[in-house]
């Protein structure tokens, strides 16, 4: 028996150790260049980062070379919080905005980014999502999405429509929409709380609540969701209610994109990252910023940040990955990347021209326009119950159950106050 | 004779790679998470804080009301697919052994197999378009209705799977001799009798099996919730079951910071939960299940 299993294991052994040898050969390398290692949560940017951008990194950069390590997003935070707590953590981390971040700096995983030169390239707005509770920065913005409202041009035209620039022309052209009746006027459904809250609550709502005074108010407990602003913002939101398509209760996000990208429905409350998809099927699309109550008031648009890069306090590579940084804020990479992924945009101080119209008619609504961040991502969230997932509910409920925007906001104050201590 | 201590060490050596995976992949795990709730780890360093975290889990109103309301929405998961499944698999069974398919009987068997053999994500994104609103069979929104989410995820979910439950009483039903079936047939029983009265008891003790495994199985549901919904499985936690809510307490959700502490304590609850039933079970109610021999 043993003389048999022999020259298996011989074998056996023998492809170990090539294997061995093999992994051995691939891990030297030459001596002179850097290797830096990029962590980040956007899996189907792969392509692009390996294709387009980094190799224009390591074009102006040599001796530095950088690999693109993607998570999945739903695994990402846990997976940096494992990688780093057992020392494995990437040189150059992609950065969640708000509540993640601060604890991540908490636990100290970044060095402080106030010594760069690329970080005073982006406004302070740009800047705050990422910074410590001293203001300290910690990541390099990478790029922030915008909401807006898809219309298709050619059911516009059809219904001889305007783009309205008040709340109450938004109802008037929704309600042509539904009185003609060959279209559904909005295509929104209240399966996914998520896009409640984030494509439609935030976007209608900050024209009610100031935007940011709001937002930062609740954040010092200076306002709370009981005041009439917000009460208003969530009866805006509310109004919409009669516009949705017939089973609007389960119908997805997926649902919804295609009801308007097969042309059978005239708008799409959604996020500027949906550009490619909305216009995949040959629509002539167009896009408008939620309008303010009256003319001539002051108009509020949503601006979400959603990346950025930090530096790994415990890495190996810190000087490569500092130059990496520093890349990070100039135009070059900026005008390379917003092109290279239509729907995300620069946060830097300088203009940046986008070659897809959509997406400059996008950049076009920040113009005049107050930015604000989405409601309750920084600080709210921090606890039990975290308030975005609250109003992911709240918002679900007043679409499906006819919870009213004083009883939800009743609600959503109650559970904040239950846990939560102004900042101050 | 091969002498004991030989006898022995060949033994320890014939269980020890399965063992060696099993500690090192289930055991271990299993422990440290156990092991996890009961510190800590905000801020850097862990402290012991004993039952700290199941206090907390307990009497924060927030997380005690989304514990039990996934724990309700679970035992009702389990319910509807041990009263679907159970008498569904029994018929098609039945029907398959009964000699009136013939030569089909290979077919049929695969045919109602196959679902098991999907990934969930597929069955849930089928069965999500054949009942959409849009473009589906049903105006309703099944899934969009907190009365009638949940059950129409747990019937998902027992048409993928009913084809488990089947080859158990399938099997089952085959193994019975046919002189046995044949001497009752000579007595003059017809075909209703012989199935309630000859072969249902034999095939009883299936039934204390499908349950448990079904028990344990539900128990640790998560992955047609998750396809369907999300981590935070709505309308309104509708169709939370605490396979959800581990996963939004461990991993985090949306802008929340993720928890591994309360993911701990949470997946330890539900091991205590698993693991006191099957027990009880086992001790209680599998000993007392009449097998007739044969």
């Amino acid at each position: 028996m043993r003389s048999r299993l022999a020259p298996l294991a011989t074998l056996a052994v023998a492809a170990l150790g090539l294997g061995l040898a093999g992994c051995a050969a691939g891990g030297s390398g030459d001596g002179d260049t850097t290797k830096i290692v990029l962590g980040t949560w956007r899996t189907e940017d792969a392509a692009m980062w390996e294709n387009d951008i980094i190799p224009a990194f390591e074009k102006s950069h040599p001796g530095i070379t950088v690999e693109y390590a993607p998570v999945d997003t739903n695994d990402y935070n846990a997976a940096i919080q494992s990688q780093i707590e057992g020392g494995t953590g990437p040189d150059v981390i992609m950065c969640r905005p708000f509540d993640v971040n601060r604890s991540w700096i908490e636990q100290g995983y970044f060095d402080s980014l106030a010594e760069l030169d690329a970080v005073s390239t982006f406004p302070e707005t740009a800047l705050a999502a990422w910074e410590g509770d001293d203001g300290t920065p910690y990541c390099v913005p990478v790029a922030s999405v915008l909401a807006g409202f898809y219309y298709n041009t050619a059911i516009f035209d059809e219904l001889g429509l305007e783009v309205p620039t008040t709340q109450a022309e938004f109802l008037d052209v929704l309600d042509a929409v539904k009185e003609d009746g060959t279209y559904t006027p909005l295509a929104l459904g209240s399966a996914d709380g998520w896009q409640l809250a984030y494509n439609m609550l935030y976007q209608v709502g900050p024209n009610a609540w100031h935007g940011e005074d709001g937002r930062l108010g609740l954040i010092d407990g200076t306002k709370k969701l009981t005041d009439p602003d917000f009460v208003e913002g969530f009866r805006v939101f509310d109004s919409f209610k009669d516009y949705l398509p017939k089973g609007y209760e389960s119908i997805s996000y997926e649902d919804m994109t295609q009801l308007f990208t097969l042309g059978q429905a005239a708008i799409l409350p959604d996020g500027s990252w949906q550009i490619s998809q909305v216009t995949s099927t040959g629509l002539d699309v167009g896009v408008f910023g939620a309008p303010p109550a009256a003319a001539g008031e002051q108009r509020y648009q949503q601006e979400m940040a959603d990346m950025a890069f930090g530096l790994n306090a415990a890495g190996k590579q810190k000087e490569a990955a500092t130059e990496f940084l520093e890349w990070l804020g100039t135009p070059e990479f900026q005008q390379l990347y917003v092109n290279k992924l239509p729907g995300f945009f620069s946060m830097g101080s300088e203009p940046v021209s986008y070659d897809n119209p959509l997406a400059q008619e996008f950049a076009d609504l920040k113009e005049g326009a107050e930015l604000t961040s989405r409601l309750a991502l920084d600080r709210l969230s921090a606890g039990q119950p975290p308030l975005d997932d609250e109003i992911w509910r709240v918002a679900q409920l007043m679409y499906n159950s006819g919870l009213s925007p004083e009883e939800a906001t009743a609600e959503l104050q109650k559970g904040l106050d239950s846990w939560y201590t102004p900042a101050g | 004779m091969i002498r004991t201590g030989t006898r022995y060490r060949m033994l320890a050596l014939f269980v020890a790679p399965a063992l060696v995976v099993y500690v090192a992949f289930a055991v271990y795990p299993l422990l440290s998470s156990v092991g996890m709730s009961f510190f800590d780890s905000g801020g850097g360093d862990s402290t012991f804080v004993g039952f700290g975290n199941y206090v907390e889990l307990f009497t924060n109103p927030t997380t005690s009301e989304r514990f039990w309301n996934a724990l309700v929405n679970n035992v009702e998961f389990f319910l509807i697919h041990l009263l679907v499944e159970l008498p569904v698999g029994l018929l098609i069974a039945a029907l398959l052994t009964s000699g009136r398919l013939r030569r089909s009987v290979g077919l049929y068997r695969t045919l109602l197999f196959i679902p098991a053999t999907l990934s969930v994500v597929i069955v849930g994104f089928l069965w999500r378009l054949i009942i959409n609103p849009l473009w589906g069979i049903v105006e309703f929104p099944l899934l969009g209705n907190e009365a009638t989410a949940l059950p129409t995820i747990s019937l998902m979910s027992v048409w993928q799977y009913l084809g488990i439950p089947m080859v158990f009483l399938y099997t089952a039903l085959l193994a019975i001799p046919d002189d046995v079936v044949e001497a009752s047939r000579i007595d003059g029983a017809g075909a209703w009798t012989i199935f309630w009265r000859i072969k249902f008891p034999l095939i009883a003790p299936q039934f204390g099996l499908i349950t448990i495994l079904t028990y344990i199985w539900t128990f640790n549901g998560f992955d047609i919730v998750y396809a369907l919904n999300g981590s935070a499985p709505g309308p309104n936690y509708s169709t939370d079951i605490l396979g959800t809510f581990f996963y939004r307490s461990f991993f985090g959700s949306s802008g929340q910071v993720a928890d591994l502490d309360l993911g701990g304590t949470v997946a330890s609850v539900i091991f205590a939960i698993i693991l006191v039933t099957t027990a009880a079970y086992f001790w209680v109610l599998q000993r007392r299940l009449k097998t007739y021999e044969l």
